[in-house]
């Protein structure tokens, strides 16, 4: 019997959930990292388990967000309006998180540095999502070769 | 044009075409049977031309027509996707959505998109994308493992 070749609605949701899943990792340890040395410069060596705990949730939410309404703004081939917009929604909506939990003590001067820690991670990762794919058109360019060579030995 | 045909249990298959002018259904008639399997027939500004496959940029279907593109013709032809797929059987004959296949043997050059698509450039400069959803088949078909 003929295997199935098609990726199926299932395996296209789970792609796009394993996606969202990452991008929850991959900005909680940004936030983290950001929190973290916060609280180490106030003199503090602890860590909120509810701020952490608020910080996944709403990486996970937002993750969401950035996927099903900016498509995907993060990983986009061109920084057009939307993804702009996207970036900026994000960040403004991490920062009304950040504040409402107070996770910087609600004091302006940590919550402006976040906004802007956030927007250089956001600038970073659009960076490093460009950079896999030229990596990727080289791979992708370098099999159609060997294809096209292969095909015509064979015809 | 009469048209005879015999049942042979025994003995060679043979086909013998008998015209007093060698009119276009003749000639087509000619052409399938010497066919090698890898010409395409159809129809280009009220004629019905003969294209090579490999000269075939891509296909599309709109509207449930099908038409052929080459470098310089777009033909139309009478048979869906599937069935010119099936019946090529050439694996430089990719399904790249729903409504196109490309001849990978024509293809220029690619570019990684996000959300894993390809965009692929045709000889004539044409960009083809391909979707998600055909994307790890035509990487798989590029890798040698379909």
């Amino acid at each position: 019997m003929k295997k199935k070749e098609h990726v199926t609605l299932w395996e296209r949701y789970l792609t796009r959930e394993i996606g969202i899943e990452f991008k929850a990792c991959l900005y909680f340890f940004a936030i983290l990292f950001f929190y973290c040395v916060y609280r180490m410069i106030g003199g503090s060596f602890e860590a909120s388990i509810l701020h952490m705990t608020e910080m996944i949730f709403t990486c996970y939410i937002i993750g969401y967000i950035q996927v099903y309404v900016f498509a995907n703004c993060d990983e986009a081939d061109h920084l057009g309006v939307r993804e702009i917009a996207g970036i900026i929604t994000c960040t403004g909506l991490y920062l009304l998180v950040s504040y409402l939990g107070s996770w910087f003590s609600r004091e302006m001067l940590p919550t402006l540095l976040f906004a802007l820690y956030l927007l250089l991670t956001y600038f970073c990762v659009v960076l490093i999502y460009r950079t896999k794919r030229r990596i990727d058109d080289k791979q992708l360019n370098e099999e159609l070769r060997l294809f096209q060579t292969q095909h015509k030995k064979s015809e | 044009m009469k048209i005879d045909i015999e049942r042979i249990s025994e003995g060679e298959e043979s086909i013998r075409i008998r015209y007093k002018d060698r009119t276009p259904a003749i000639t087509r008639i000619l052409e399938i049977l010497e066919n090698d399997g890898t010409k395409l027939w159809g129809k280009w500004e009220d004629e019905t031309v003969c294209v090579s496959c490999g000269d075939i940029l891509y296909l599309e279907s709109v509207d449930d027509k099908v038409f052929a593109c080459t470098a310089d013709k777009t033909l139309k032809i009478d048979a869906s996707l599937t069935a010119f797929l099936l019946e090529t059987a050439d694996e430089s004959f990719f399904r790249c959505s729903k409504s196109m296949v490309i001849n990978v043997g024509r293809v220029v050059s690619l570019k990684s998109l996000s959300s894993n698509r390809i965009d692929a450039t045709l000889e004539n400069g044409e960009h083809i994308i391909i979707s998600r959803r055909y994307a790890v088949e035509f990487r798989r078909l590029l890798k040698g493992e379909r």
